[in-house]
């Protein structure tokens, strides 16, 4: 890649917990994003290696399944764009027993090197899995350490932000992410989770079948220090920011 | 990972008594051990029919192991016995594995 592009590209951090999080959770978003030209970086806390499903049929064991899930990771990364992939190289289930202020300083200098224009993880209370409130409890603590307070999301589950004040949330806090043009890059990834998503079998319908399944929109809860948000449609507030950088290039 | 063949499994166990051995153990949704070590003194296997099978081990002269719903087994390359149970669907119920060295952290 040329410096012009790397200076004109706009950057996005995900820190979540397992591999899938990133295609199950907000796949379409990454896409999208990935798409328009977004540099995107996934950190994923552990390999997802104490997991129930190992195929169906099983075609792993314990001792198999992590290097099986990086392997299916990496390929779900190719199916959505996603450039880079680092792991914290936690265990599966243990996240919130790991030291937190080493996690959380490994996670701040991550943000410091990268300098995103944006920073998605989980939500501290909603995330759903310990190992999810973990991660996004130190994600949360590392972004404001690193002097930022802009450009930090929560995730969410499917449509339960289409109704934000079930969670004592409100419209306000919440931006919706159009992403009909790219759930064919999202189905791509769940089918590269293999393991994970043989299980469900609307998944390996036909095409068409499967991808009627999926939402035409992800949600993304705005973080309670940000500045109120000027787009409710897009995790890049800033219109022009890569047009700064491509103006100092 | 094959579906348990008793006798065989039965051999393979058979293997680890008498000497130390790692231990992973896990009831999938609710617990997990990794690398304890013990001394085994017998190691068992039961069930009737095709399963699912129930496995017990005896360590360290006054210790017990004893796991149920396992339907599959390995030797892994590195000559790890792994024991597994999986419902209808491929999810794992639970696991025991038997090596000689600790399994990675």
């Amino acid at each position: 890649m040329n410096n012009m592009n790397r200076n004109t590209a706009r950057k996005l951090l995900a820190v979540f917990a397992h591999p899938d999080d990133e295609t199950f959770i907000c796949g379409g978003t990454l896409a999208k994003y990935a798409a328009e030209g977004a540099d995107i970086t996934l950190v994923s806390a552990t390999r997802g290696e104490m997991g129930r499903r190992m195929g169906n049929p099983p075609y792993l064991n314990r001792e198999t399944i992590a290097a099986a899930r990086e392997h299916e990771l990496r390929e779900a990364c190719d199916c959505l764009g996603i450039r880079e992939l680092i792991f914290l190289d936690i265990r599966d289930k243990t996240v919130e027993f790991t030291d937190e202020e080493s996690l959380t300083a490994r996670i701040e200098d991550l943000i410091r090197d990268i300098n995103p224009d944006a920073v998605l993880t989980f939500h501290e209370r909603l995330g759903g899995h310990p190992d999810h409130c973990a991660i996004g409890k130190a994600t949360k603590a590392a972004f404001s350490r690193a002097g930022r307070k802009d450009g930090l999301y929560y995730i969410s589950f499917g449509d339960m932000m289409a109704v934000p004040e079930r969670f004592g949330y409100t419209r306000s806090d919440i931006v919706k992410i159009n992403v009909s043009e790219h759930l064919e890059a999202k189905l791509a990834a769940f089918r590269a989770h293999r393991c994970q998503s043989e299980i469900d079998e609307w998944v390996w319908l036909p095409d068409a079948e499967a991808l009627a399944r999926f939402g035409m929109h992800e949600y993304f809860i705005k973080t309670e220090l940000a500045a109120p948000l000027v787009n409710d449609d897009d995790l890049f507030q800033s219109e022009d920011s890569g047009a700064v950088f491509a103006f100092e290039s | 990972m094959k579906k348990i063949d008793r006798m065989q499994v039965e051999a393979e166990l058979r293997k680890f008594a008498g000497g130390p051995a790692f231990i992973h153990s896990e009831a999938t949704s609710y617990v997990f051990v990794r690398n304890f070590k013990v001394e085994v003194t017998d190691a068992f296997i039961a069930g009737e029919g095709n399963g699912p099978y129930r496995a017990a081990l005896r360590f360290d002269g006054h210790g017990w192991l004893r796991m149920e719903s396992l339907t599959h087994y390995e030797i892994d390359d590195q000559g790890r016995l792994l024991l597994a149970g999986f419902d209808d669907r491929g999810r794992m119920d639970v696991a025991l594995h038997l090596g000689k060295e600790p399994f990675p952290e």
